[in-house]
């Protein structure tokens, strides 16, 4: 049964970069049917750090995916800053992701035919502007890729090409940075050094980011936690530490059996 | 999880269905060449079945089959007509009179291209007619005509035709019917042809002379062909010769076999060429789709299969596809070949009734030729596959390019070797000519190859050269490095295009040169600045009366004004072509010939020039006696050489005195030369001597370049003949663009995906896709324009010593290739591009 009222946001900046108002989504239809959000209801704070949690299914990426605009909502509606999604045609949420909208995925999809240099100022490209070139450089000096601007993807690591990923996800000041699992293909070094840099990203320079993860200790990284289970929110943590997220994970692994460990 | 599985399938049918369908392509050309072949075949024997339907024996002059070029002396006289019919086993007896004619249409122009045209006596038993609208001819100045000649003259019932043969004056007729043949045919392999009364028929063949071209005979009941023959032997004597109808049909059927023999090689050559050309288009698709298969190769070596399993499984997966496909496309390849038979049999034979015969060896061979090309293609991808380390089944997905160094070394070693050959034969190291003709032309194919193969190492530089174009726009960018992202896949689908574009630009090239090696001659030769004359292609030769001559010298601005006659005549036996004019000496001089020994003033009766190397023929020189026979003569004459002209295309030959033509074939002239005095009006001066030759409508007058154009136009048509040919090896090449577009599409749908998810949209994704399209068909038609040009350039240096001096670049046709190479990229980007554009992102990125 969805809740009468969601559980009202904490807003703790004074601006909410990402609304979604009761959004549903299903997929596919009758028996077969699965309802991935039911009511979903959430804000996200302009220049915050939160981490969309929940087991293996429960929805986290669809979530996303509506909110960055990638999916649409059968009810329901998403805002990103005033802008809403709900009934925008292709073009015009082609143009949105474009300008307002900054992605780091799991696989580091960076284009193997351009340079570390090129992959990072695509977003720019692809809109044709000039990315402003001292903000550029200040997030390639924070991710401590200067050395590695010349190169093309396949001779950089898995964790310098996350942090290619990440430059480029900022490189365009979006609104705000979704991230699906950003560290679930890295070793734990790497997986610290972007989770790291996202962290300044807010603290420094203001950077909104989503982050959906299964490991509780990227979490730890983020200002506030939801998490979701069988498609609704059901939990919502502010300043988390990693202990205090397996703590809540486990109060509620009674009632949906955790599917996935981190991997 | 079943999203993923069959979007999977998916792929894979898509990936199945493109390798599948060049095997299909080769193998329905084979099949079709066959079956087109057999079909005309049948087609044309049908047709010469039809001809004098319902006779036994046929009797006709002594060497019939002789036309254009020589006279029919003397038909089936009316004697032996009356004797045949006098035989008791003659039940009925039917008459032809036929032979060349000209007839000028309303245009006042001589009807008639390449096909000839013909009289006929109305009613002849050679072929059956059926008349359309009007009558058959009653009177000596009624014609019928067929609807060929309709078409193609512009003249239609009611109206005047003007007719004429060798011997005979224009005639006035009017048309009183209009017919077609059997079958619903419009012509006899498109010639055109005018049926007039059998004594009209005879004054145009024979100057009136009671005689036949052919007389058809029935046997009367019980009597066999062979009786039939037996008995007119008395009858026919040695002025005639008899034959029954069957052996006749049987000549006509074995000529026509040994023609569409030629057919069939022609076409089944270019088949082979297309079918080549699939091979690079299987390749391709074999090494692109195990590519994307690498990690569950790898995947399999890891848990212990070994090379061999490897390989075995990718060419059993071959052989199995190949099998499956080429009889497909046999299927389709017999079908088009039936369906194409009527097409050609319209076009060429001109007639709707077509027989379809289907070979045995027809889908046979195209299986053969499908299932041999397609585990040959696999071999090389397949060996490749099973050298896949176990490793790479661990290695993430974004993987180096193979090295291109063993081909690109291989390629530099192949061209070096033909460039040897080239050299070698251009510098005539070799003894004897053909022998360096050979080499330069082998040393051609083999640079070929070896450009071929270093395409992939071409393909980088070029493909950024190209890519300059495009780097405006960021999504052109994007495509043109994708374009040089795979040198291989991008070299092996340009090859397919450049194999095409090199032959086509090699042999418009090479004829271009040909073309412009005469014309230069030409203006460097010839002193006249116009020429009397008429189409080469004309049923009789095209002439005017001398008599014009003195006028067309009197014209002012005329310095000299010189008329040919021309006769193929029995030289000391051998056929020769012999020359006569009034002013020999001024006609050499106009035509820039060269006197080397004796003279060429005032030839006397029994006296003859000739050129060097047609005196060196006979092994006669000057002083030497030739005996000649023209083709009107009765009897042989002597003639003393009395001067030797040097070789030159325009003058070489025999020349007599004016005096002889008489007895020529044409015993009116059929060229004359006219010198323009210098500082006169050339345009004034021509307009003048056309207003002399008003009434002569079958010759016109021409300048140098109107001349030229007559004379080469065949080189025209050979070219456009050769292009269309090759526009079937440009089909595969295409759908080989088509073809790794799509699977680079697919490949990527990962990474489009992702574009499209930071905001690339659908026109910049279409654009970078058609961009990548467009280098890739534009830098396979660049490599075969510049390999074409230098085939075209080895083969005219190594014909240099055979007058053919001139290399000379088809610029027009060339910037048409690159032009439809652009327009091929555009086409072949359409599918692929909007695929890409409707790429799901959600499935492209989620990663399950
Ligand atoms: N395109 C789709 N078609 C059908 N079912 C889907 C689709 N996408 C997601 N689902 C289902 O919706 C539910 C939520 O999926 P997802 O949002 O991917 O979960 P998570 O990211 O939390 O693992 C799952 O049960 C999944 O099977
Ligand atoms: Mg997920």
């Amino acid at each position: 049964m969805p809740l009468a009222n969601p559980p009202a946001p904490q807003i703790t900046r004074t601006r909410s970069a990402v609304t979604a108002s009761n959004v549903w989504r299903a997929y596919g239809s009758g028996e077969a049917q699965v309802v991935a959000l039911r009511d979903v209801s959430v804000q996200f704070a302009s220049g915050a750090f939160t981490a969309i949690m929940g087991p293996s299914g429960s929805g986290k990426s669809t979530l996303m995916h509506c909110l960055a605009g990638l999916d649409t909502t059968d009810r329901g509606t998403v805002h990103i800053g005033d802008t809403a999604l709900t009934g925008l045609g292709d073009k015009a949420l082609t143009k949105l992701r474009r300008d307002k909208i900054g992605f780091i995925f799991q696989q580091f999809n960076l284009l193997p035919t351009l340079t570390a240099e090129e992959n990072i100022l695509l977003p720019a490209s692809i809109a044709g502007v000039k990315a402003d070139p001292e903000w550029v450089a200040r997030i390639i000096a924070t991710l401590d890729l200067s050395e590695r601007l010349t190169h093309k993807p396949t001779e950089l690591s898995g964790g310098q090409q996350q942090r290619v990923a990440c430059a480029r996800a900022l490189a365009t000041r979006p609104e705000v940075v979704f991230a699906d699992e950003p560290t679930g293909n890295l070793d734990t070094r790497s997986s610290g050094e972007v989770l790291r840099f996202l962290r300044r990203s807010v603290d420094d320079f203001g950077q909104t980011i989503v982050m959906v993860t299964h490991d509780p200790g990227a979490a730890a990284y983020a200002d506030r936690v939801v998490f979701l289970a069988d498609g609704q929110i059901v939990e919502d943590l502010h300043r988390p530490t990693a202990d205090s997220v397996i703590d809540t994970m486990r109060g509620f692994e009674n009632r949906v059996p955790l599917a996935g460990e981190a991997r | 999880m079943l999203r993923a599985t069959l979007k999977g399938m998916a792929a894979r049918k898509a990936r199945l269905i493109l390798t599948s369908l060049a095997v299909v392509l080769g193998s329905a050309f084979i099949a079709s060449a066959l079956v087109l072949t057999a079909s005309i075949r049948a087609t044309v024997a049908d047709l010469s079945g039809d001809a004098y339907r319902g006779a036994d024996v046929l009797v006709q002059p002594l060497e019939p089959e002789n036309r254009g070029d020589r006279l029919v002396r003397d038909g089936v006289t009316a004697e032996t007509l009356a004797a045949i019919e006098s035989s008791e086993d003659v039940a009925e007896v039917s008459t032809t009179v036929s032979w060349m004619v000209n007839a000028l249409g309303e245009d006042g122009k001589i009807v008639g291209g390449f096909a000839p045209t013909l009289s006929v006596n109305w009613g002849d038993a050679s072929v059956e007619r059926e008349l359309r609208e009007g009558r058959a001819p009653e009177t000596d100045r009624e014609v019928a005509v067929s609807a060929q000649f309709v078409t193609e003259s512009g003249l239609g019932l009611g109206d005047t035709v003007t007719a004429y043969a060798l011997d005979t004056d224009e005639t006035a007729y009017e048309i009183v019917g209009v017919y077609g043949y059997s079958g619903g045919r419009d012509s006899l392999s498109g010639a055109t042809e005018l049926a007039f009364t059998t004594p009209e028929a005879q004054r145009l063949v024979f100057g009136g002379e009671d005689a036949y071209t052919a007389v058809a005979v029935t046997a009367a009941s019980g009597v066999s062909a062979d009786d039939l023959l037996a008995s007119l032997e008395p009858a026919v004597g040695d002025e005639a010769q008899a034959i029954t109808r069957q052996a006749y049909v049987d000549d006509l059927n074995a000529e026509s076999a040994e023609a569409t023999k030629l057919i069939g090689y022609f076409l089944l050559g270019f088949g082979l060429i297309a079918v080549f050309v699939s091979v690079f288009l299987i390749a391709n698709t074999f090494s692109i789709v195990i590519a994307g298969r690498l990690k569950e190769i790898a995947m399999m070596r890891a848990i212990g299969a070994g090379r061999g399993q490897i390989t075995r499984s990718v060419l059993a997966e071959a052989g199995l596809l190949g099998a499956v496909a080429s009889v497909v496309g046999a299927g389709i390849g017999v079908a088009a070949g039936a369906g194409l038979t009527s097409v050609v049999a319209n076009g060429f034979l001109d007639t709707a009734s077509t027989s379809v015969a289907i070979p045995w060896t027809a889908p046979l061979a195209a299986v053969a030729v499908g299932v041999g090309v397609t585990v040959l293609s696999a071999l090389v991808p397949a060996v490749r596959a099973s050298k896949t380390p176990p490793v790479e089944a661990m290695r993430a997905a974004a993987k180096a390019d193979k090295p291109i160094l063993g081909v690109t070394v291989t390629g530099l070693l192949v061209t070096l070797l033909g460039a040897t050959g080239i050299v070698l034969g251009l510098n005539e190291t070799f003894d004897g000519d053909n022998m360096n003709l050979m080499s330069a032309a082998v040393g051609a194919g083999v640079v070929f190859v070896g450009v071929a193969l270093l395409t992939a190492w071409l393909s980088k530089p070029v493909v950024a050269l190209l890519g300059a174009v495009w780097s405006w726009s960021f999504a052109g960018r994007l495509g043109r490095l994708n374009a040089a992202r795979n040198p291989r896949r991008t070299a092996v689908t340009a090859a397919a295009l450049m194999i095409g574009v090199t032959l086509v630009t090699a042999t418009a090239t090479l004829l271009t040169s040909v073309k412009e090696s005469l014309a230069a001659q030409f203006e460097s030769s010839i002193q006249a600045e116009l020429f009397i004359t008429g189409p080469v292609t004309s049923s009789v030769p095209a002439t005017f009366d001398p008599e014009l001559m003195d006028d067309v010298r009197a014209v002012d601005g005329v310095d000299t004004a010189v008329e040919l006659y021309y006769d193929v005549a029995q030289v000391d036996g051998t056929e020769q072509s012999v020359n006569a004019t009034t002013d020999l000496e001024g006609g050499i001089a106009l035509f820039g010939g060269e006197v080397v020994e004796g003279t060429v003033e005032n030839l006397a009766e029994g006296q003859t020039v000739v050129n060097e190397s047609s005196a060196d023929l006979l092994g006669a020189g000057l002083g030497d006696t030739v005996a000649m026979t023209f083709s009107r003569g009765t009897e042989s004459r002597e003639f003393t050489i009395v001067g030797i002209l040097a070789d030159n295309a325009d003058t070489d030959g025999w020349y007599v005195d004016r005096s002889y033509a008489t007895e020529f074939y044409t015993p009116k002239p059929t060229t004359a030369l006219v010198d323009v005095a210098d500082g006169a009006d050339v345009e004034e001066v021509t307009a003048d001597v056309e207003a002399v030759l008003a009434d002569e409508p079958a010759v016109s007058v021409q300048n140098h370049e109107e001349y030229l154009a007559q004379v080469t136009v065949f080189f025209d048509y050979a070219i456009i003949a050769i292009q269309l040919l090759l526009a079937l090896a440009m089909i595969v090449a295409v759908i080989g663009v088509v073809n790794t577009l799509v699977l680079s599409v697919l490949e990527r749908t990962r990474e489009l995906g992702m574009l499209r998810a930071m905001g690339m949209t659908r026109g910049q994704t279409t654009r970078m896709v058609t961009v990548e399209s467009v280098t890739i068909a534009l830098f396979g038609a660049l490599l075969g324009v510049g390999t074409g040009l230098l085939l075209g350039w080895i083969v005219q240096q190594a014909l240099a010593p055979s007058g053919i001096e001139e290399f000379a670049v088809p610029t027009a046709l060339i910037a048409a290739y690159l032009g439809a190479a652009v327009l091929v990229g555009l086409l072949a980007a359409i599918a692929p591009a909007v695929r890409a554009s409707k790429v799901d992102i959600l499935g492209a990125i989620s990663y399950e």
